[in-house]
């Protein structure tokens, strides 16, 4: 049954940002404003010996490490981070000073002037060299910027007695956010106080940051988010470290000074994706059961730890997908590389993961001759059974609705038969399920964030959400008023909520993890709630809602056990595609999507989510191709970073299955992730069934495909499909790019 | 300091050429990108600027009895809505950037940036297309193939304009085109390939062939062309092998960012295999 919250209305930020009346922050004058440009390493690792800078113009300034009052380093996990580099530099881009003045042009003349004289050190640049490099290390004296396992059952005992045991190996790459809007901040010092606005998705995180490096009381450092366009997570904690650079020059120079990147600037220098190599053991019964999985993950964090920490716990915590396996050992580390930081985006290592899991499942089932989708249904977790880390599913878990739902839609089954037993053309699809672990780790909420939100009532009876969490486009401000005036019962148009301030609001935590509708709109609920019942006490009231946590969640972060997430949200992607046979290019035929997110704050909006979400998703996996040569990223344009425009994918459906969450608000779990991180494995899986290869990475591309041609052409293929493609006459010019087990398939077939 | 020209007509603009040193401008689709530097500034030229995209006199196409002058500052849009255009031109163009992309690039500008990627040239070369190019004492007439010398070099001097581009009447019963990029829209070209054929009595009488983005100019080998013409499908069928070798030779692809010399060699290769397999026969 639909709830009534689910029905659309109108998205309250859509006519400024269509209109173009919206501000963003480099729309922003302010009065005798400076403009500061960054000095970056143009090495990937090397001490700096000296810096030659030209004689300044009066009115010009250069901003360095020796204008921090504080703490030279960036507030985060582990505080590595320098806000500009000292002795070394670590990355191709990393900052090492600025240069602020009214002039662009005399700005941008002085950054070209100065040398910096370097003595490179020997760079480490994959995740192999990392762990292999023990001389030199970037970090600590392994290059590990976090290590853990962690086990369920008896893993070992399992391996040691089963012998059918299938082995695979997984890797993932790069992937730029391209949020609309790069990243920009101001930075403004008046009567002792510093105030920095800019694009971002956590004004606390900022704040906390610069309170570090200036080391001052905390009412001197106020920050406010201005109009954000999209973020994914590349503005969860980036935009820290400009934070600073626009606060320490606004106060060596006393003016507002801005930050605003360039495009090209932004794909060099921002966080990516994290690359990922994964590999899995898994150990199956006699009845094609599996009975224990070892998985073993390892994620390049780039120059600095950044969140990678947190970020391989979701990875380590989403391995075994959305399967009830009763053995379980996980192993995860985070490596440092001389390349730029890896960082926060949509999935927060999970994407990957799914990506792994998604296909070892499929690999397993085309091994023991079951068709993927009935394999996959027959190891499912259902309500009552435990995670990975030994945490209770206690709500229904719908997956056997969805994979039904799903296949009706799709025709999945039917299609899948069809073209197995008549090929037409190079088709194939392909079929994922998965989950997202909605919110933060664990008890995060309750030991990290401890979120506290405030709802004021106004003389005019009009009601302000005072809320840390920001809308970057996703919809907050129309999904936050709505919870208000639905439980208020108060018209949406009186409901206000302003970018946040945090000289007004109070910390209700970061906008991240899908915590936004799920927790601080469940706090606004019941703070709504409260003020509706005491509305006629006074003409102002102000309610203040804390964070408590629900009684079941248990959680052990030492040991990972435990709840890893309060709750979960569950879908399924079906993805049909068709191969060109002359280019191996990849046609998307049809994208299908069925979700269970609790329950839905605005359909349309989480259309929205979903749609986006898929796109960006199938971009990861096919068209998006980054990568780093000598430290150096190659796709460095948006010529050259490509993204996927309408014109790429066909029309979406989407169903959602109703599934309300107790602790939610209206019933709402997470959904911002959760259409991400299923596209890749579907696609990939589509392909791999069109082409009869095994996909082990993504992207996906036609030249990676190619490269595969000869294990196609391969006789144990039918004879159909060989035909399908156009065979060659030249011989191959070099090796193609396979790994070492298809090398040794090709032998086998040759 | 003057930094940018903008002449009254097309005499005026060829007696600046003459009398400066300056860069055409027409759509600067092309050049504002070359030239970019950060947001707010000015872009960076190396000479003053000389702006002709708006001249009225090279924004024509004309319709002669043997020929198709199309004028170089004619839009990629407008050619797109043409009626004389011929549909090889309008295939190419159709794959061309993007609707924004093409209301604003010149068609004389992708030539003169003489890009190995550059859409318009696999086709200018296969309808044999020749440029007009003129200066204040004259016109001459050159190839396509002549005019383009390399990764952007031309053989356009300093005082001159690329003024039209003069395309052969000829039909052709087959066309076989495909851009090769990363994405549908808005992407430059990994490798482009045209084939077109005329078939008579079951007999090829014309067939022309061209790669782009595959070796640092557009790859044609009239040549090659030349011992296909008068023959059966059949017999072409049977010599596939010896003509991929042939091409082989011709196409000398890089690694880039966009893809690599292996893809863009192998499946120039299968693009020509499936014209005249499947395509043609
Ligand atoms: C987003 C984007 C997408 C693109 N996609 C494609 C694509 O798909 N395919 C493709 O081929 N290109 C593409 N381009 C490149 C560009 O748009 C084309 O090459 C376009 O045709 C250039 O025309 P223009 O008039 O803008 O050239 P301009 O930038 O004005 O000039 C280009 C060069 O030609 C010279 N020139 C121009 N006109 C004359 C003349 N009449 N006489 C002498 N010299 C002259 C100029 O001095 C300059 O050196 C793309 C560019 C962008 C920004």
């Amino acid at each position: 049954m639909k709830q009534k919250i689910s029905i659309p209305i109108k998205k309250s930020d859509v006519p400024e940002k269509a209109g173009g009346s919206a501000k963003y922050i480099a729309d922003i004058e302010f009065e005798g404003m400076l403009y500061a440009k960054t000095l970056r390493s143009d090495r990937p690792r090397a001490r700096i010996n000296s810096i030659k800078i030209p004689e300044l113009p009066e009115g010009y300034y250069i901003v360095d490490k020796n204008d921090i009052p504080g703490k030279n380093r960036v507030k985060m996990i582990i505080d590595d981070q320098p806000f500009f580099a000292e002795d070394v530099v670590n990355y191709i881009g990393e900052p090492i000073l600025l240069v602020v003045g009214p002039d662009k042009e005399k700005v941008f003349e002085i950054v070209y002037k100065i040398k910096v004289y370097y003595e490179d050190i020997e760079p480490i640049f994959t995740i192999e060299e990392a762990e292999k490099e023990k001389k030199n290390p970037i970090y600590g004296d392994d290059n590990c910027f976090a290590e853990y396992e962690f086990k369920k059952g008896e893993p070992e005992k399992a391996f040691a007695t089963l012998s059918y045991i299938v082995e695979d190996e997984y890797s993932t790459d790069y992937q730029e956010h391209i949020y609309l809007e790069p990243q920009g901040v101001v930075g403004i010092y008046e009567n002792g106080k510093v105030t920095v606005y800019g694009a971002m998705q956590c004004p606390y995180y900022v704040k906390n940051a610069l309170l570090q490096a200036f080391g001052w009381d905390e009412n001197r450092i106020r920050v406010v988010q201005t109009t954000t366009g999209g973020a994914f997570g590349g503005k969860e904690e980036y935009p820290s470290l400009i934070a600073g650079h626009a606060a320490f020059a606004a106060v060596k120079t006393g003016k507002p000074v801005q930050l605003v990147f360039d495009r090209n600037e932004d794909i060099e220098v921002t966080t990516k994706r994290h690359p990922s190599s994964i590999k899995f053991k898994t150990a199956l019964d006699e009845n094609n059961r599996i009975i224990a999985m070892d998985v073993d993950i390892k994620i390049d964090a780039g120059a600095n730890a950044g969140l990678s920490d947190v970020v391989l716990q979701r990875s380590m915590f989403s391995a075994t997908g959305v399967y009830n396996i009763p053995n379980i050992r996980v192993r995860g580390k985070a490596l440092a590389t001389n390349k730029v930081p890896s960082g926060a985006f949509r999935g927060f290592g999970a994407p990957q993961v799914f990506f792994a899991i998604e296909m070892h499942m499929y690999h397993i089932a085309d091994k023991v001759g079951m068709e993927p989708i009935d394999f996959k249904t027959k190891h499912i977790l259902m309500r009552g059974d435990t995670t990975s880390t030994g945490g209770l599913l206690r709500s229904e878990v719908k997956l056997p609705e969805i994979i039904d739902t799903i296949d009706k839609m799709s025709q999945y089954r039917e299609k899948y038969e069809k073209f197995k037993k008549k090929r037409d053309g190079l088709k194939g699809i392909g079929f994922s399920l998965f989950f997202h672990g909605c919110g933060f780790t664990g008890s995060g909420e309750k030991d990290l964030i401890k979120a506290k939100v405030k709802l004021k009532k106004k003389k005019n009876d009009k009601v302000e959400i005072l809320v840390s969490n920001v809308d970057m486009g996703q919809g907050a401000q129309t999904a936050l008023r709505k919870i208000v005036s639905y439980s208020l019962d108060k018209p949406i148009e009186h409901i206000i909520y302003e970018n946040p301030d945090t000289d007004r609001v109070p910390d209700s935590g970061p906008t991240v993890a899908s915590r936004t509708v799920m927790i601080v709109g469940g706090l606004l609920e019941k703070a709504a709630r409260k003020l509706k019942e005491r509305w006629n006490e006074a003409p102002e009231l102000e309610i203040v809602e804390r964070y408590k946590q629900p009684e079941y969640i248990r959680w052990d972060q030492k040991k990972f056990k435990g709840d890893a997430y309060p709750e979960y949200s569950w879908g399924a992607n079906v993805v049909e595609v068709e191969i060109d046979p002359v280019t191996y290019e990849i046609k998307v035929l049809g994208i299908w999507g069925v979700y269970d997110v609790g329950v839905a704050i605005d359909e349309k909006m989480l259309r929205g989510q979903i749609e986006g979400g898929i796109i960006q998703g199938l971009g990861f996996a096919t068209i998006e191709v980054m990568n780093i040569k000598d430290g150096k990223i190659q796709q460095d344009t948006i010529t050259d970073y490509i993204i996927p425009t309408s014109k790429d994918f066909p029309k979406i459906e989407i169903k959602l299955i109703d599934n309300p969450y107790e602790y939610g608000p209206f019933g709402a779990k997470c959904a911002g992730e959760l259409p991400f991180v299923g596209a890749a494995p579907a696609l990939a899986s589509a392909v791999q069934y069109a082409l009869n290869v095994p996909i082990r990475k993504i992207p996906v591309t036609p030249e990676l495909l190619l490269s595969y041609v000869n294990l196609i052409n391969k006789p144990q293929n039918s004879k159909e499909l060989r035909e399908c493609l156009t065979t060659e006459h030249v011989p191959p010019l070099r090796d193609p790019e396979v790994s070492g087990t298809e090398i040794a398939e090709l032998k086998e077939t040759s | 300091m003057v930094s940018a020209y903008r002449p009254e007509n097309l005499k005026e603009a060829l007696l600046r050429r003459k009398e400066f040193r300056v860069i055409p401008f027409a759509g600067g689709t092309d050049l504002m990108v070359k030239g970019r530097r950060w947001s707010g500034l000015a872009p960076h030229f190396e000479l003053p600027v000389l702006f002709i995209g708006h001249l009225g006199e090279l924004k024509n196409v004309e319709l002669e009895q043997n020929c198709l002058r199309i004028g170089s500052c004619c839009t990629l849009s407008y050619l797109l809505e043409n009626e004389n255009m011929p549909q090889a031109i309008k295939i190419a163009l159709w794959m061309f950037a993007s609707p924004a992309i093409r209301n604003i690039g010149t068609i004389g500008g992708n030539i003169c940036n003489a890009s190995p990627a550059g859409d318009t040239l696999p086709v200018l070369y296969a309808v044999n297309a020749s440029v007009v190019l003129k200066n204040t004492n004259g016109i001459r007439e050159v190839p396509i193939e002549q005019f383009i010398k390399g990764v952007g070099k031309t053989v356009l001097q300093d005082d001159e304009l690329l003024k039209e581009i003069i395309i052969p009447i000829k039909s052709f019963d087959t066309i076989y085109y495909r851009k090769v990029g990363t994405r549908k829209a808005n992407a430059l070209s990994k490798i482009s390939f045209l084939g077109l054929a005329k078939i008579k009595n079951g007999l090829i009488e014309d067939i022309r062939i061209s790669f782009g983005a595959v070796a640092p100019t557009v790859v044609r080998s009239m040549e090659i062309e030349d011992r296909l013409k008068g023959k059966t499908k059949k017999y072409i069928k049977q010599i596939i092998p010896e003509i991929c070798s042939q091409y082989s030779t011709l196409i000398k692809p890089i690694d880039d960012q966009r893809s690599n010399a292996y893809y863009r060699k192998i499946v120039s290769l299968r693009l020509l295999k499936h014209f005249l397999t499947k395509d043609i026969l």
